[in-house]
């Protein structure tokens, strides 16, 4: 748990927040310029704010009124870089090893990281020699290797090409399930975001304008008004059910809600094992809805929920569906209006199985 | 070419100086060229001034200066002979300060400008990773000036190679002693018939200083290869 109740004032520009952070994966989301590296800086001691607290785990970092200002070494806060910053004129091998804690044990061993973030063959490479996305991968290495309690991480994506994204976005679910501390991640990518957690701080003008589920931030009409020009997508985490026998296609639960319906989806490569737990994306424009149960279709996917609510204006219209999950669901307005929609409704969700995306 | 005893002594005091002389002035430029580089402090355009005085000052009167601090005369002299019979004035110690405070103020120079040019970004990923400001100093900001914190050194070292108006002042003229390559030509070059003798020790001035100038071109060279 992370509590942060801080002021920071610069220049023309106010940073007041005041929120408790849950572990696992937060995303930090807002337009560029809205104070989030601001907070990140602050919580891992680059900035100082002039008044407030911040505590990770129980464990004071910055107390005005006490008077402590933990020294950015002191804090044991991992932060990861947009650019990466790794010292130039060391190697791949010496910066993993930079930040290894003299005593104590680290997170995960040396070994281990070069093994999981796939640094093997880097090893004996200078920083100029890599690409972004190696780039990255290092960085995140390093500063897993300096033994923190949380990882921040500043715009990951900001440099590596789509590419190299769809390659981290994975790697930083592994990570996360790996050491389970906090995870921090700062991106003005929502699309981005939501593969890796469906938790988000939306963050404008220095303040926070709503925390929460994704889903939940959907039906707040502040948060909306900075969500509301992105694509909604659902973010879920869910377990691996059995791989059926055809191969590539994999059944999914909820997480404890094994008589919820399965949900089939196509996965490139070898399927994650039975019992592991994956995100899940579905574009809310790719979920359809129905009265009835279909028969003789294609789409591999029908469940059943309640219309919850109905959202947004009049050409964009939302429709939250609780399935056990709560479902966002992109309509059109005359779709709206034939099938009769309005909350406690009972319809179908209808998902194709290409539509839901494994991230890993 | 060779040399008689007496010029082999000038050479021998000369590069000794100039040794002792970076040996001393080289951590301490680390140091103040870090603090002027990084630190915010009230004065320090003063200090700044201070600190190039004797770049711009006759180097006679540097020598006058010192001599009026550390001469015999002075209550630090006077002290440093009674506690350590210690007489700095007039020896191969006061030859070295000399070079010393003559070359200092181009040493920091460069460090500063080198250690400037140093990412802080970088450094503050290193405290980040834990490490404490003694460790980011000689593992981050350190390696990453080294190629105009040797230039400051070669710089430094040709510079006391070439001292000659402070030495001559506080060390005075002592063959064996104090008298350095420059001191040794010029008083040569009183001597009739000295020419041929002047030549050499001049050409043996020139070839020192090219020397570690080509030496650390290779070095800044051979830097810049291995970071790729």
């Amino acid at each position: 748990m992370t509590e942060v109740d801080i002021r920071l004032e610069r220049d023309r520009f106010t940073l007041a927040i005041k929120e408790v952070f849950a572990g696992g994966i937060t995303g930090i989301y807002g337009p560029s310029g809205s104070g989030k590296t601001s907070l990140l800086q602050a919580v891992a001691g680059l900035e100082k704010p002039q008044a407030g607290h911040i505590g990770v785990n129980g464990r004071v970092l910055f107390n005005s009124a006490r008077k402590i200002c933990l020294a950015p070494r002191e804090r044991r806060i991992g932060y990861v870089f947009q650019e990466g910053r790794l010292f130039p004129h060391m190697t791949v091998a010496q910066n993993l090893k930079y930040g290894l804690p003299y005593q104590g044990k680290p997170l995960v061993a040396y070994d281990e990281i070069i093994d999981l973030l796939g640094l093997e063959g880097l090893l004996h490479r200078k920083p100029q020699g890599i690409s972004g996305g190696e780039k990255q991968r290092t960085a995140l290495g390093r500063a897993l290797l300096s033994a923190p309690d949380m990882l921040l991480l500043d715009e990951p994506f900001a440099a590596v090409d789509q590419g190299m994204r769809r390659q981290i976005i994975p790697l930083i679910l592994k990570v996360q399930q790996r050491v389970n501390i906090p995870l921090w991640v700062v991106s003005h990518n929502l699309e981005d975001l939501l593969k890796l957690t469906s938790r988000l701080c939306l963050i404008r003008d220095g303040h926070c304008i709503g925390h929460n589920h994704y889903v939940e931030l959907l039906r707040q009409a502040e948060a909306m008004t900075l969500l509301g020009d992105e694509p909604v997508g659902n973010s879920m985490q869910m377990e691996v059910a059995w791989p059926t026998e055809t191969g590539s296609l994999i059944e999914l639960q909820w997480p404890g809600k094994s008589q919820q319906p399965h949900l089939k989806c196509q996965v490139e490569g070898t399927p994650p094992a039975p019992g592991s737990r994956v995100r899940v994306v579905i574009r809310a424009s790719d979920i359809a809805l129905s009265q009835n149960r279909l028969d003789g279709v294609s789409i591999q996917n029908q469940i059943p929920g309640k219309v919850l609510a109905l959202l947004g204006n009049g050409d964009r219209p939302l429709c939250l569906v609780d399935t056990g999950v709560p479902l966002a669901v992109e309509i059109t307005g005359p779709a709206l209006r034939q099938l009769g929609l309005e909350p406690g409704k009972a319809v179908w969700c209808l998902i194709k199985s290409v539509a839901v995306q494994v991230i890993g | 070419m060779s040399f008689s005893d007496a010029e082999w002594q000038a050479i021998g005091l000369s590069v000794r100086v100039a040794v002792a002389c970076m040996v001393i002035t080289l951590p301490l430029a680390l140091w103040v060229g870090y603090k002027m580089a990084r630190s915010r402090f009230r004065g320090k355009a003063v200090v700044e001034s201070l600190l190039h005085l004797p770049l711009v000052m006759p180097p006679v009167t540097t020598g006058y200066l010192l001599l009026l601090a550390l001469g015999a005369r002075s209550p630090l002299g006077q002290w440093l002979e009674s506690a350590f019979g210690l007489r700095l004035a007039f020896s191969f110690h006061a030859a070295v300060i000399a070079s010393a405070v003559v070359s200092f103020p181009l040493v920091v120079r460069s460090v500063r400008t080198a250690m400037e040019m140093v990412d802080t970004r970088l450094e503050d990923a290193s405290r980040l990773l834990g490490a404490g400001n003694l460790k980011t100093f000689f593992r981050i900001t350190v390696p990453l000036a080294m190629p105009g914190i040797l230039s400051g050194a070669i710089l430094g070292f040709a510079r006391s190679l070439g001292e000659f108006g402070a030495t001559i002042t506080f060390a005075g003229n002592i063959a064996g002693e104090t008298q350095t390559l420059p001191l040794a030509i010029y008083a040569l070059m009183q001597v009739p018939g000295g020419e041929e003798a002047t030549l050499r020790l001049v050409l043996v001035s020139v070839g020192i200083s090219l020397a570690a100038m080509l030496l650390s071109e290779w070095y800044i060279k051979k830097l810049r290869h291995d970071r790729g």
